[in-house]
């Protein structure tokens, strides 16, 4: 059960990123005047998630669904400050924020995708994670688009934040359910002693 | 098994369809077009200008390899003016540097890709602004030279009176110096020459002081319209800039307007105003309600009754002369496969304008014309530019409809525009020349009487006819007879 609220979790987060992803190179493409200053933005991105992943390794284990919820609402301010930005300095600072939001996501997806599914049974799970997270970029790429040739680019990326608080909603369900489990298995756990 | 197979069909469909709704030329991205997005074409290649040298050597390789050459800006004429098939295309844009800012004597040398927001940037914290333009600022000064454009400003003419001088690169690569006083007879020849005559590489214009104006708003009937501009607008000096808009709304088609003045104020100092508004605001909306005025009789109805109340509520707001002239155009966008919102511009003396819009009129009615919008704009007698399209002072009507990309609404449209051009000509009026070249080639020359004598010198400055483009090729009529 648990593994379905991530997957759908993730696969809304596939949504919200695929939709805006091919469209979002074109934005700051337009931003910078060379190719270099661009390679440098996602350069910074890169450095912002190697260098929190460390800081994150350690709390992996104990909060990666909090880390998942908060890179979720990240995303969304990133994507709800996006239409406004006015200057590169700040695309930088967006691309930092953003590095920050997916090393949490990546490296909570990777963790709890482990712990939801057992050693020598995971391929069927993988499988069906991999397939939903997938169509749902490829629907939100082609509806994306649209999106954008009947509204604007801005448009996109606010919708793109609602899906990414859609998102941290599901993991929130997600981890109420797994707390609900929790509680029940304490419960179960206290009776069989008591 | 039976959700993922519905999702992944989902998705293949998706495609599918996305596939063959793009599927037709105007959308391929390997053939050149312009913004009307007619009559794609393969190019031999295009090519970023960057340097003079590196031009004048991209000319001397064209020669040597028989190619022709055709100049572009940001490729919104909608005419074939910035291609040729098999051509090599010179894609100015980059070519933008402000080289220098005389504000003694008010005047700003540029690269001709430079666009007028660029300058507007350059000049405006000197307290200047733009004589003349279009009314968005996103258009190449070269590009705008080149067509000779006119826009919102009622008291300096069309383009050709605020140019100073520039600098053409020749077909035979020598570069020429060209104002009023040094050659001379170029100046009304590649101002308004359709990119024929050189690569204008550099251009001296004339600016004028940013103002604060109160834009207030009008209706009014269309009967009304020429009693109100001429004793009301063009009499009182302080109106310095206008612009008005023609009803496409059903209940009250082509007889209603509205007209927006800028008039000078000095109640505020223009300090108050003068920061350059960089964003558009309401993009998504007003694209929104444009597809609307695209798609339905009642969008054009709910269109002209937002926009006339919000130009009418807005009635009184000061704006800078600089913020004036860079009008929205994003929420106008429109990238739909098929097809294409294109403009055509009818000039008409004063007093035959309401007759002519009668008769334009029953011509969209009974040919069902998708007609977005109509604005009217007050140009100057310019009896300078040999290709001019003012030859005495005129109301220039552009409108703007959209228009299937087949060849068969192509046809429908040409057809019904070459009626609408036959009511402009027989009132003395002219077309602009910047647009889908739906008008025959009779239509031309009666238009634009000077026609010899432009294609004479062209093939004079240019015999081995190395500039060329679609529009030359269309109207040039087996050479200058």
């Amino acid at each position: 059960m648990n593994l379905s609220w991530l997957i759908r979790s993730q696969s809304l987060v596939t949504l919200a990123s695929g939709m805006i992803y091919p469209y979002y190179l074109l934005f700051l493409k337009n931003l910078g005047n060379s190719y270099s200053k661009y390679g440098l933005a996602f350069a910074v991105f890169t450095i912002s998630s190697a260098l929190v992943s460390q800081w994150l390794a350690p709390r992996l284990d104990r909060y990666s669904q909090r880390m998942l919820i908060a890179s979720s609402m990240g995303m969304m301010a990133a994507m709800l400050a996006f239409p406004w930005v006015m200057s590169y300095s700040v695309v930088l600072l967006l691309q930092l924020l953003m590095g920050i939001c997916n090393a949490m996501q990546k490296m909570s997806e990777r963790q709890l995708l482990a712990d939801y599914t057992i050693p020598g049974g995971r391929g069927a799970a993988i499988g069906n994670y991999h397939f939903w997270t997938t169509v749902a970029s490829g629907i939100a790429v082609v509806l994306g688009g649209y999106l954008i040739d009947w509204l604007t680019i801005n448009v996109l990326f606010y919708f793109s934040a609602l899906v990414y608080a859609a998102s941290a909603w599901a993991v929130w369900r997600m981890q109420k359910a797994d707390r609900g489990k929790e509680s029940v298995q304490a419960q179960k756990t206290k009776s069989v002693n008591g | 098994m039976a959700k993922k197979t519905i999702a992944i069909t989902l998705l293949i469909a998706l495609s599918v369809i996305t596939y063959f709704r793009t599927s037709s030329a105007d959308q391929n991205p390997y053939l050149v077009t312009d913004y009307s997005r007619l009559h794609p074409v393969k190019v031999e290649r295009v090519v970023k200008g960057k340097e003079e040298t590196q031009l004048i050597h991209l000319l001397q390789d064209a020669r040597k390899q028989h190619l022709k050459v055709s100049i572009a800006g940001q490729r919104h004429s909608q005419g074939g003016h910035t291609y040729y098939k098999d051509g090599i295309v010179v894609d100015m844009t980059g070519y933008n540097r402000i080289l220098s800012i005389d504000r003694e004597h008010k005047k700003i040398t540029v690269q001709a890709g430079a666009t007028w927001e660029d300058i507007q940037e350059a000049v405006n914290r000197y307290g200047l602004a733009v004589r003349t333009m279009q009314s968005q600022n996103t258009f190449t000064v070269g590009g705008s030279i080149s067509v000779n454009a006119h826009g919102r400003d009622i008291r300096n003419g069309s383009m050709i009176k605020s140019v100073d001088s520039f600098r053409l690169l020749m077909a035979d690569g020598q570069i020429k110096q060209v104002s009023h006083s040094e050659n001379a007879e170029l100046f009304p020849l590649a101002l308004g020459g359709y990119g024929l005559f050189g690569i204008i590489l550099d251009v001296t214009l004339l600016l004028d002081d940013d103002e604060l104006y109160s834009v207030n708003t009008e209706t009014m009937p269309t009967a009304d319209y020429v009693r109100y501009f001429m004793q009301e607008v063009k009499t009182n000096p302080d109106i310095r800039m206008h612009i008005a808009r023609i009803s496409v709304s059903r209940g009250s088609f082509l007889t209603e307007m509205f007209a927006k003045n800028y008039t000078l104020d000095h109640s505020e100092p223009l300090e108050k105003y003068s920061k350059l508004t960089v964003r558009e605001p309401w993009t998504a909306p007003g694209k929104l309600l444009f597809q609307l005025n695209r798609s339905f009789d009642w969008g054009k109805t709910l269109t002209w009754d937002l926009q006339t109340a919000f130009f009418t509520e807005e009635s009184g707001e000061l704006i800078s002369r600089n913020n004036a002239m860079r009008a929205a155009w994003q929420f106008m966008e429109y990238d739909q496969p098929d097809s294409s919102d294109l403009l055509q511009e009818y000039f008409i003396p004063v007093r035959q304008f309401d007759d002519f819009v009668e008769a334009m009129g029953k011509i969209v009615r009974s040919e069902n014309l998708n007609l977005l919008n109509i604005t009217v704009r007050y140009v100057n007698e310019d009896n300078e530019a040999v290709l001019s399209y003012a030859k005495q002072d005129m109301f220039a009507l552009v409108c703007l409809f959209n228009v299937p990309l087949s060849s068969k609404g192509q046809s429908h449209m040409e057809q019904s525009v070459r009626q609408i051009v036959d009511e402009a000509i027989s009132r003395g009026g002219t077309y602009y020349l910047p647009y889908a070249g739906y008008p025959s080639l009779e239509q031309f020359r009666a238009a634009y009487p000077e026609y010899r004598l432009f294609f004479q010198k062209k093939l004079q400055y240019d015999p081995g006819e190395l500039f060329m483009n679609t529009f030359y090729e269309q109207y040039k009529g087996g050479g200058a007879e």
